[in-house]
């Protein structure tokens, strides 16, 4: 470890110090903005067509490229979605330049816009990682009108989702836990609303989704498996505008606007869903089924000076489900985040560019139920105050250099209770919880470095500590990735990440909703561990109108955490003092191909990976499948412009069943009347069943029109979609249950989402 | 609209529900089930039976019997080959049956098992090393709550022995008539074939207790018992010791029976202490008889 330190610290300084004896140079920096809204446009490309070489902007619209001196240089500024600009420079000086890009349908409506898109995903050292363009996903088929990044990213290879109604995502064989969802540098603990139908993103309010499952840059830490970063818009700095939604269960408004022209700007977005309104009168009396949730979005931004800018976002979101069957089940599931963050960037001449963040977060979940009688409820709560700094230095075009520091105060509180017996007043006393703290703090530097015209490679090492009053982890993350250019369209990347992470969700394999439980490290439960190998070629074809790539990784993850047999949580007990500790491998190999422009867009993906994982305490110390094991994921993802009014899209998923645990036999214990007589279970081995396999196609139209109102125009849209198109019954999950009729045992699969209609009608002013 | 609004209200609500069918990823390897527990003083009976797939129609103790197998039990050198015979459960009205024979069994001595059925071998051994336990105290509780929940039963005292790991078993011996109920899984069962007569039942204890972290000490144990009973009801009641391969056997078929009852508790595979089956050899010695008398119905 010591020693690929400073070979890193090495091959910097050399490379830096390459540099320093070059000639004389110049830097063209600027920010990259939407020309109606003055929004950032984030990771949009600077070309230099002479040179061949490039940049992208960084999460906050800037960039920076420092150039040898030339007469003249033709500059091409790109994003998927705009009209690309070509400019003409005269190079002999520092410039400071500002593009402001020109949305495609903004300019042509009967074009179908066949612009050249960026090679990045070629031409970047960084691999794993897939920008969603937040444009584009409003015309993919929606559940219940709604559109849902959640449910894109989910599209993606080397991207699963649990059973239908399951929350969360899948990473490279990884569990839920182990996914960082940031929304605008906040971390967001649990992403979907409720049976992880929606997610907590508002999609009217998002500026840009990244998504990075290998080969993680330094700057990014404590999760194993993927990094899904979400950034809020900031909203019209020039004009006031708004926009809304009516669907079958949500309605939505958005309205934003200047503060003041060109300086500051507001952005205020809510969601919320009236079905428990609508359902009213429809219950019976005395009913207490019930479920709504909500979300808010908002955003100030200011622009302080000519090298300053401040930003406030806030978030919240929260469920409020009760369900009372007649018979043995009631649920009661209460959940939500929220986030404030506030940033101050800062840019030190040309090419050293500041973002200072003070984050607080807050997640808290309780779920009671009562199935088969039998009780249990399940508490946890995080709250989380955080400070961030991170310099980028653009140097020269060989070099982006991120270095800086996280610090987080971690408070939690978790709790989990089971009774064998309902007796409808044994809630947890939730303000007796005991709150558990530590301190998470990180340092880290990355650099990004051209070696030559084909081969780049980004570098970094991030060092975290964990701090509580009981125990101390210190861990060196070392992070490389190279790439090697084949052709002028095609690459070979490989990468290799090591990531350490203080948190663990503990997943329960029995119960039908989610009963699953925070904890952070501890002496007895040490820090979740993973290295994980990926190398992929990565080819574009038609001038970018297609990328491919092909994947390959490995990865291992150590001091994964589950319940052991038997386990049921006991109210006087830490959960910490009753979980089993073991291993976790994954392999796979991931195809994606996209087409990005024209009149049909969309990508096919698919997945072939074996996650695995062996626990000394657990299937008799063997290995067993990951729950959420899939051997195939397929993802087919279509949208086609039938002409300026009408968009057709289509989706298509398929992926194996998850694994679960099946008994395959039965013994009868006939010990003469005792409590011990009756049948038990043969098992052999943990999760050896798998559930049926899940498959779905979804469609949907959209009609778009201009229309007037009081003289005024707007955008309006109807989206006619079908979930589900051919109602499979997908598995939510199984039990098994003894059929007395045929007086045998059988599986019975349930299923939540039939096909689902909706309509919903969009509007923009 | 109604159909609209349930829809979407809760998903569970709508929820389609449907009998599949699982095949597990490998195929089904037919087990042999073989509980033996030797008492001292007691004729050595052996259970054998055939695990039955799991989606398998529930079948008569009668016909998964491994009928055919051969057991030989061997002490000092003396093999014996147990012979099968059966026993009338009047309680369900059926047989149950056994391999039997042989000498009683003795405290201090060891014992070798080996089943040979269907072209496989199965060895197990035990020795009855344990000690016996005095029983200090029973008395009578109307509500105790344990993993199971709320239940009325019985609480013993007794002084466990310092120095040594020891497991314990509730029994109690009585007799019933077909008015009195099972707890659990009986609870619909009502005898049909003693003409109301009262027949005898050993009803034995689900929680294996254990003096792990508390050796030495006093124990006091809070029992469920199987079945109804009634004021003046007499009983004579026993504690096991039983052996640690015994006791950890049966600590696993009562947790497992709290993962089948219990939708949140995690699932418990039975920890087999013979190779190749699924079962236990092993051994429990009785405590001396405490008679009981219930001074109340049940609640």
């Amino acid at each position: 470890m010591k020693t690929s330190s400073i070979s890193i610290v090495f091959l910097l300084s050399g490379l830096l110090s390459y540099e320093s004896v070059a000639q004389k140079k110049y830097t063209l920096s600027g920010t990259m903005k939407d020309s109606q809204t003055g929004e950032a446009l984030i990771g949009a490309t600077v070309y230099i067509t002479s040179m061949r070489k490039g940049t992208t902007t960084n999460n906050y619209g800037f960039y920076s490229l420092t150039l040898p001196m030339q007469d003249s240089i033709a500059v091409v500024f790109s994003y998927l979605g705009y009209q690309p600009q070509i400019k003409k420079i005269y190079f002999n000086n520092n410039l400071e330049l500002d593009i402001e890009l020109v949305l495609n349908e903004d300019v042509l409506d009967e074009v179908v816009i066949e612009a050249q898109r960026s090679d990045e995903n070629v031409q970047r050292a960084q691999m794993g990682v897939i920008d969603i363009p937040v444009t584009r996903i409003s015309e993919l088929p929606v559940i219940l009108g709604e559109t849902d990044i959640l449910k894109v990213v989910q599209l993606l290879p080397g991207v699963q989702s649990g059973n239908e109604g399951t929350t969360g995502f899948f990473v490279r064989g990884g569990n839920t836990d182990q996914n960082l969802v940031q929304l605008d540098e906040a971390t967001v603990y649990n992403p979907n609303h409720l049976f992880g139908l929606f997610s907590t993103f508002n999609s009217r309010a998002l500026n840009n989704v990244t998504l990075i499952k290998g080969g993680f840059p330094a700057q990014y830490g404590g999760r194993l498996s993927s990094i899904l970063d979400v950034t809020m818009k900031e909203g019209n700095n020039r004009e006031v505008r708004g926009s809304g939604g009516i669907g079958l269960i949500t309605s939505h408004l958005s309205l934003e606007g200047p503060l003041r022209k060109e300086k500051a700007s507001f952005i205020v977005s809510g969601r919320r869903t009236y079905i428990d309104l609508l359902a009213r009168p429809f219950t019976a009396k005395g009913n207490r089924s019930n479920y709504h949730f909500y979300d808010i979005n908002a955003k100030l931004n200011w622009q302080a000076g000519a090298n300053d800018k401040l930003y406030l976002s806030y978030f919240t979101g929260r469920d409020n489900a009760e369900y009372k069957e007649t018979v043995g089940i009631f649920y009661k599931i209460l959940f939500g985040n929220s986030t404030a963050t506030l940033r101050w960037n800062h840019l030190f001449g040309q090419k050293l560019f500041l973002n200072t963040s003070v984050i607080y977060n807050q997640y808290d979940q309780n779920i009671e139920t009562v199935q088969n009688n039998s009780f249990s409820q399940v508490f946890s709560g995080i709250n989380n105050i955080s400070a961030k700094t991170e310099f980028q230095y653009l140097p020269n075009l060989h070099h982006s250099i991120r270095f800086g520091a996280h610090y987080t105060n971690h408070e939690f509180l978790s709790k989990g209770k089971t009774e064998a017996q309902s007796s409808g007043n044994q809630s947890l006393n939730i303000g007796s919880i005991p709150s558990k703290y530590f301190d998470e703090l990180a340092f880290y530097v990355n650099d990004e470095i051209n070696i030559s015209e084909n081969v780049s490679t980004s570098l970094g090492i991030r060092a975290p500590a964990f701090i509580s009053n009981k125990v101390e982890y210190f861990r060196i993350e070392p992070r490389a990735t190279l790439k090697v250019s084949v052709t002028p369209t095609s690459s070979i990347k490989g990468s290799y990440t090591l990531m350490n992470q203080f948190l663990h969700l503990v997943p329960s394999s029995t119960a039908s909703v989610p009963t699953n439980v925070w904890v952070p490290s501890s002496l007895r439960t040490k820090p979740q561990l993973s290295e994980q190998f990926a190398l992929g070629y990565f080819n574009n074809f038609d001038q970018n109108k297609y990328e491919a790539s092909i994947e390959f990784y490995y990865k291992t993850m150590d001091n994964q955490v589950l319940f052991p047999a038997g386990n049921q949580l006991v109210e006087n007990f830490d959960v910490d003092t009753a979980l089993v500790y073991g291993k976790g491998w994954s392999k796979g190999v991931e195809f994606f191909l996209r087409k990005n422009t024209g009149r049909l867009t969309g990508w096919i993906s698919y997945t072939l990976s074996k996650t695995d994982q062996q626990f000394a305490d657990l299937n008799f110390g063997q290995k067993f499948p990951f729950q959420y094991d899939r051997r195939h994921s397929v993802s087919l993802v279509g949208t086609y412009s039938l002409n300026k009014r009408w968009t057709l899209s289509s989706v298509f998923v398929y992926s194996s069943g998850n694994a679960f645990t099946l008994p395959v036999g039965r013994i009868n214990v006939a010990n003469g009347g005792s409590l011990f007589e009756g049948n038990y279970f043969i098992y052999e081995g943990k999760n050896n069943a798998r559930l049926p396999s899940y498959h779905r196609l979804d469609f949907s139209a959209t009609y778009k029109k201009r229309r007037k109102i009081f003289g005024k125009e707007y955008d309006s849209e109807w989206i006619f979609s079908f979930y589900n198109l051919y109602s499979r019954s997908n598995p939510y999950f199984v039990y098994l249950y003894v059929d007395h009729n045929e007086n045998k045992p059988k599986a019975k699969q349930v299923s939540l989402l039939p096909i689902i209609p909706s309509v919903s009608y969009n509007f923009k002013f | 609209m109604k159909y609209l609004a349930w829809t979407i209200l809760f998903l569970l609500a709508i929820s389609c529900q449907k009998d599949i069918e699982i095949k597990p990823d490998t195929a089904y390897e037919e087990q042999l089930f073989i509980e033996g527990i030797l008492y001292p003083g007691k004729v050595p009976r052996i259970y054998v039976s055939r695990a039955l797939p799991f989606f398998q129609p529930e079948v008569a103790p009668q016909e998964v019997f491994a009928r055919g197998a051969v057991v030989i039990l061997t002490n000092r050198g003396v093999a014996l080959t147990l012979q099968a015979d059966s026993v009338f459960d009047p309680f369900r009205c059926r047989w149950i049956p056994f391999y039997q024979g042989g000498a009683v069994a003795q405290q201090g001595e060891t014992y070798d098992l080996n089943i040979s059925y269907r072209g496989k071998s199965y060895a197990a051994s035990t020795t009855i090393n344990q000690a016996k336990v005095n029983i200090s105290s029973v008395e009578y509780t109307e509500e105790f709550f344990d993993v199971y929940g709320g239940h009325d039963g019985v609480v013993i005292q007794l002084q466990d022995k310092a120095g040594e790991e020891n497991y314990y078993r509730f029994q109690m011996n009585r007799m019933i008539d077909n008015d009195r109920l099972h707890a659990h899984t009986l609870g619909d069962v009502r005898s049909d074939c003693t003409n109301g007569n009262m027949f005898p039942i050993t009803d034995l204890g689900r929680t294996v207790f254990s003096d792990e972290n508390i050796d030495g000490q006093l124990l006091i144990m809070a029992i469920e018992v199987s079945f109804e009973y009634k004021e003046g009801d007499s009983t004579w009641i026993f504690m096991q010791s039983l052996d640690k391969r015994t006791a950890q056997f049966y600590k696993s078929v009562d947790s497992q029976l709290e993962s089948i009852f219990n939708p949140f508790v995690e699932p418990v595979f039975i920890d087999s202490q013979i190779d190749g089956a699924i079962g236990v050899f092993g051994s429990a010695v009785l405590s001396d008889s405490v008679l009981f008398i219930y001074p109340q119905d049940n609640p």
